[in-house]
């Protein structure tokens, strides 16, 4: 992925739109003395088109978060909502559908169905709908990642690298409303790690994609355009253009008190 | 390690269930036939024994064999003056003629037909006579009856009723007395009318004459000693035998029917526990690929090699070992059934306790255990084989698809077994031939089965791509395992096949049996006795009365006979050469039928060429009445004409009447005369038939049906049980599955998280199971009906048979193996479907 973005299709006009929100969320695992309360009142607003990081310690609550979010998982009290549609009163089969339509996923790692080739993969969620691919958007996005070559491969066949970006293109594939990405770069070198990231703030910056990327890597976090920060299942702290340097100071005053609290 | 081995079977005992189930069934099918044989072997001897208890020596009429193909041959009737000259014999205490025979008993106007046969005898009270009274007195007066308390009870039959009794002549009698037979309220399946012995010998028309005499040794003789004494008393013709021998030989003779049944029900258990040890060894291999990780910890923590295969091996032998007592409790409760299950088909075997020899326990075990622990010998080897580095590496699911070695070898055997089919087909070959290119043609299949099932699942998958994305993952995850994928399709294949084998050839012969009837028997009707006994059984008054009738224009009846060979026994048919080319149209490839009349035989042509023998040679028969007769060949009939007398040799009724004792016809022939309705002619001819409850009036239809009708029984018999072999395949593929998809929990997750439906993921794995059994239905319906036009032909060299396939029956098997892929493919999918995403996405 040495190739220079494509110039936007078109620049987003409306940067404080907001893509999802997550109002007063709880979410508590487990019963009784052995229960844990994952997410504890949490507050949030994506804003469309952009690239938004979540970071915070292991057990944090930044995964269940955006599993409540991704609408991969239910939430005890609270409100999300994904543009104007309440995730929380859906069932089970209703979130698929919405899964499947409006949201994509890129995992840290398994992305891909072995059985299919790249392009199978990047195409998956489409059929599984009955939607037609929009061809243009699909080459566009192949191109851009680089893929051109590595179609017809299996997943078995391509590199770390190779497979993330296939990921990215098969979350992109059908447009959805956001895409998530949960430590997108964990299994990847830091080039390979540092293409992908740059490759989703472009998406974001000139294709007008929302991202929500869960990580607990500050390097990773900075390329986001805003981080937010997360402990004991409460949003406690927000960083807007971040640095890598600002966000590990942020970091280290987050640890800080949580760790003594534990004590 | 062997408290870890039972840790490890109990952890996986859901993965390991379905592979117990189908080693029970496997158990239970072989414990379950041998308590059925055994049980009916022992009350074959016993009921023999104890009709020949209270009795040293029987003196008959001397016969050159005592029974063939099951059937006792029947032997002159003896003097009674021979009595007295026995009983003059020192050391004889008693000598008593017994006449013995058949005799229909009818109740209340409805004729009793039972299963078996319906005994008529002349009444002896013990230590002669095995029957017992159980109620009122013994026959005194010559209209006086007892019956058997069985027959009493099940047609409500009370002392004072009047029976009527149907043997060479008919009389009304009146019950007195009710008999058990030993411990038993009478013989199985069977009816016993008891009379005095004047009313014997009237029912029977045996004048003063008496089937055998009956011989009681006096206290202290020597019973060998005596019999010969009593030889030399009475002369040569007469045959003395000792009177545990006869209940031997009468045994034997009544075990050929369980013997034929056990030989199937092991051919059809060795089926079912081969599939079983496919599913085993499939089952082990999946499970221990799952635990590749696993067990290089376990290497690297110091286990060493061996210790590793003892552990899997141990499972083996736990697995075996729990499968194998449930099999034998479950085969126990189901010998009975199996039992039913004979007799619905026509099989009809003794009933009584069961016997639980511990001869069966052990082979039971053996089999169970040793079925389990071979199937898991290559697995374990596997695991044995498995390094300690591995324990570091990420698990790689998808397997190798077979060395090159294995794929070559495949190839050759395959190669052999369809060359040699090929021969066969073009004409040159014999059964053993096309035995021996099925058994290649399996064992090249199953070396393959890696090596094709990827190309042979993806092109006969295709249709699933029309279901979208859920149905090519279904194919792609089928081509993706081909270890697996092969062997759980070949188990299912295997059933498979051999249901169609059984269903082609039984539906090509069938066919010839009904073309040659059709072509060479010209007759309106046939009357049959309703019973299909060995030798026909119909009352050789039947033709006399259905001649005399003035709308028949032609009765012409056959009779049929045994005769040896030397150790050979051969069915014979006897005719009237006058009146046969009226009712039928055979010709003769050689000779002229008439000249039977003079004593000689005419032989099919096939007969003719094994034995080497032309017009004028002689052909040396033996039958039992008169020993070995040398009869001139007078005529040779074409193959297709034989088939439709279903018999190779021919001789007069004449000759039959001095060679044999027997006096029953087989089949009546009857032409109806000319400017007789058949409506009419029918009604008088059934009118004749009201006194012969047994005989029936055959259109050409209903012949042929009565020819397939066993047939048709060990078909239906054979695929029930093989539909067992089919249900140890299906859960095959309910394992296969069910372990594929604890591998594949990550890609399911996966899969619901970008939006695939539960609906479209139960989609996805029920497609997987229908192509699995797709794909052993188009090997195993090709092999069943390769392998079966091979037997044809094969058959074909000595005998009338052209191929007829089915398709009406093999589409319904097809339609009914594809369904139970379909269901098979139920419970993965869903235990899929009901995997949580979040959870399947974390697993590692």
């Amino acid at each position: 992925m040495t190739t220079g973005f494509a110039p936007a299709a078109q620049p987003s006009p409306t940067r404080s739109a907001i893509a999802a929100q997550v109002r007063d969320v709880v979410k508590t695992y487990g019963r009784g003395d052995t229960a844990v309360r994952a997410l504890d009142g949490v507050n949030l607003e994506i804003a469309a088109e952009r690239f938004t990081a979540v970071m915070g310690p292991s057990g944090s609550g930044k995964s269940t978060l955006m599993h409540a979010l991704a609408g991969l998982d239910t939430i005890n009290a609270g409100q999300v909502l994904l543009g104007d549609t309440d995730l929380s009163g859906l069932g089970e089969r209703k979130r698929t559908l919405l899964r499947r339509d409006r949201i994509g996923f890129v995992f840290q790692s398994f992305n891909l169905v072995p059985t299919l080739t790249a392009a199978e993969n990047i195409v998956l969620p489409l059929p599984l709908a009955g939607r037609p691919p929009d061809r243009a958007w699909i080459d566009d996005l192949v191109a851009t990642l680089g893929l051109g070559d590595r179609l017809r491969h299996r997943p078995a066949e391509l590199s770390g690298g190779q497979q993330q970006r296939v990921a990215v293109a098969r979350a992109l594939a059908a447009r959805p409303q956001i895409v998530f990405a949960d430590e997108p770069t964990g299994n990847l070198d830091s080039r390979a790690g540092e293409a992908l990231l740059s490759f989703l703030r472009h998406a974001a910056h000139e294709l007008g994609q929302t991202i929500v990327m869960v990580t607990h890597d500050p390097n990773a976090a900075a390329f986001a355009d805003r981080v937010v920060f997360l402990a004991d299942g409460r949003v406690v702290g927000d960083l807007a253009e971040p640095t890598a340097a600002a966000i590990l100071s942020r970091m280290a005053s987050i640890d800080a008190p949580a760790t003594r609290k534990t004590r | 390690m062997w408290r870890l081995t039972l840790r490890n079977t109990l952890a996986r005992r859901a993965r390991l269930a379905l592979t117990l189930i189908a080693v029970v069934l496997g158990v239970t099918f072989v414990t379950g036939s041998l308590i059925l044989t055994d049980t009916s072997q022992r009350l074959l001897d016993e009921q023999f024994r104890t009709s020949t208890a209270g009795v040293d020596l029987t003196v008959r009429d001397a016969a050159a064999f005592d029974s063939a193909m099951g059937v006792e041959v029947e032997r002159d009737p003896l003097p009674a003056t021979l009595v007295d000259r026995i009983r003059a014999v020192p050391g004889v205490a008693a000598a008593r003629p017994v006449v013995r025979g058949q005799g229909l008993l009818s109740a209340d106007g409805k004729t009793i037909v039972p299963p078996g046969a319906s005994l008529l005898a002349s009444w002896e009270p013990a230590p002669v006579g095995a029957f017992t009274l159980r109620a009122g007195d013994p026959p005194a007066a010559d209209d006086e009856l007892v019956v058997d308390a069985d027959t009493a009870r099940r047609h409500h039959i009370e002392l004072g009723d009047t029976v009527t009794v149907r043997a060479e002549q008919t009389e009304s009698l009146r019950v007195v007395g009710l008999a058990g037979f030993g411990d038993g309220p009478g013989l199985p399946n069977s009816t016993v009318g008891l009379v005095t012995l004047p009313t014997a010998q009237h029912l029977l028309k045996l004048g003063g004459d008496v089937s055998e005499v009956a011989v009681v040794a006096a206290d202290g003789t020597d019973v060998q000693r005596l019999r010969d004494r009593v030889e030399a008393a009475i002369g040569s013709g007469y045959a003395v035998s000792a009177g545990q021998d006869i209940a031997a030989s009468s045994a034997a003779a009544a075990k050929t029917q369980v013997d034929h049944l056990q030989l199937m029900l092991f051919a059809l258990a060795a089926a079912a526990l081969l599939v079983g040890a496919l599913l085993i060894a499939n089952t082990f291999s999946i499970v221990i690929t799952q635990r590749t990780r696993e067990l290089a910890v376990l290497r690297a923590a110091g286990a060493t090699g061996a210790q590793v295969l003892w552990s899997v091996l141990g499972e083996a032998l736990l697995v075996g070992f729990t499968a194998s007592v449930a099999g034998i409790g479950l085969g126990v409760a189901t010998a009975a059934g199996l039992r039913d299950l004979a007799g619905a088909f026509g099989i009809t075997l003794p009933d009584g306790g069961l016997v639980v020899a511990p001869r069966t326990m052990i082979v039971a075990f053996a089999v169970g255990v040793g079925v389990t622990v071979f199937s898991a010998i290559g697995p374990a080897r596997r695991a044995a084989s498995v390094a300690p580095v591995e324990a570091m590496r990420r698990s790689a699911a998808a397997s190798a698809p077979g060395g090159r070695v294995r794929t070559i070898t495949g190839w050759g055997m395959t190669g052999i077994g369809a060359s040699s089919l090929v021969a066969v087909l073009a004409g040159s070959g014999s059964l053993a031939l096309v035995g021996a290119a099925a058994l290649a043609a399996i064992a090249g299949l199953a070396l393959l089965g890696p090596a094709l099932t990827p190309r042979l699942a993806r092109l006969i998958g295709r249709p699933l791509d029309a279901t979208g994305i859920p149905g090519r993952l279904a194919r792609e995850s089928a081509a993706r395992t081909p270890r697996r994928t092969a062997a759980t399709a070949l188990a299912l294949a295997l059933g498979l096949a051999l249901i169609s084998f059984m269903t082609v050839l039984a539906t090509s012969i069938k066919d010839s049996i009904q073309r040659s009837y059709t072509e060479v028997i010209t007759a309106d009707y046939v009357i049959e006795s309703a019973r299909n006994e060995m030798l026909g059984g119909l009352s050789h008054h039947v033709h006399h009365h259905v001649g005399e009738l003035p709308e028949v224009a032609v009765a012409s009846r056959l009779r049929y006979g045994h005769w040896k060979d030397g150790a050979h026994t051969n069915a014979l048919t006897a005719v009237d050469p006058v009146t046969l080319p009226r009712v039928t149209s055979l010709r003769m490839a050689a000779g002229d039928l008439n000249a039977i009349s003079g004593g000689g035989v005419v032989l099919a042509e096939r007969a003719a060429r094994e034995r080497h023998l032309a017009l004028g040679d002689s052909l040396p028969m033996t039958f039992s009445r008169t020993g070995t007769q040398r009869l001139p060949v007078v005529g040779l009939l074409r193959d297709r004409d034989a088939q439709a007398l279903s018999t190779d040799y021919i001789i007069s009724l004449d000759t039959y009447s001095r060679n044999y004792r027997e006096n029953m016809d087989a089949s009546v022939f009857v032409k109806v005369a000319d400017g007789v309705s058949d409506a009419a002619a029918k009604k008088a001819i059934t009118a004749k038939l009201a006194d012969h409850p047994t005989a029936q009036l055959r259109d050409q239809a209903a012949a042929v049906a009565g020819r397939t009708m066993s047939i048709d029984q060990i078909l239906g018999l054979v695929s029930v049980l093989l539909m067992l072999t089919i249900l140890i395949a299906l859960m095959g593929i309910t394992n296969t599955l069910a372990l594929s998809i604890i591998e594949r929990t990550r890609e399911i997750g996966l899969l619901r998280a970008v939006g695939m439906t539960r609906g479209q993921l139960r989609w996805m794995i029920r497609g997987e199971a229908v192509l699995i059994a797709v794909l052993a239905i188009v090997v195993g319906v090709g092999l069943g009906i390769a392998f079966a036009a091979g037997t044809v032909s094969a058959l074909g060299s000595t005998a009338e048979l052209a191929l007829v396939v089915p398709a009406g029956r093999l589409v319904l098997v097809v339609a009914v193996a594809t369904l139970a892929g379909l269901l098979a493919g139920m419970l993965p999918a869903r235990r899929a479907a009901k995997l949580d995403v979040l959870t399947a996405i974390a697993t590692s």
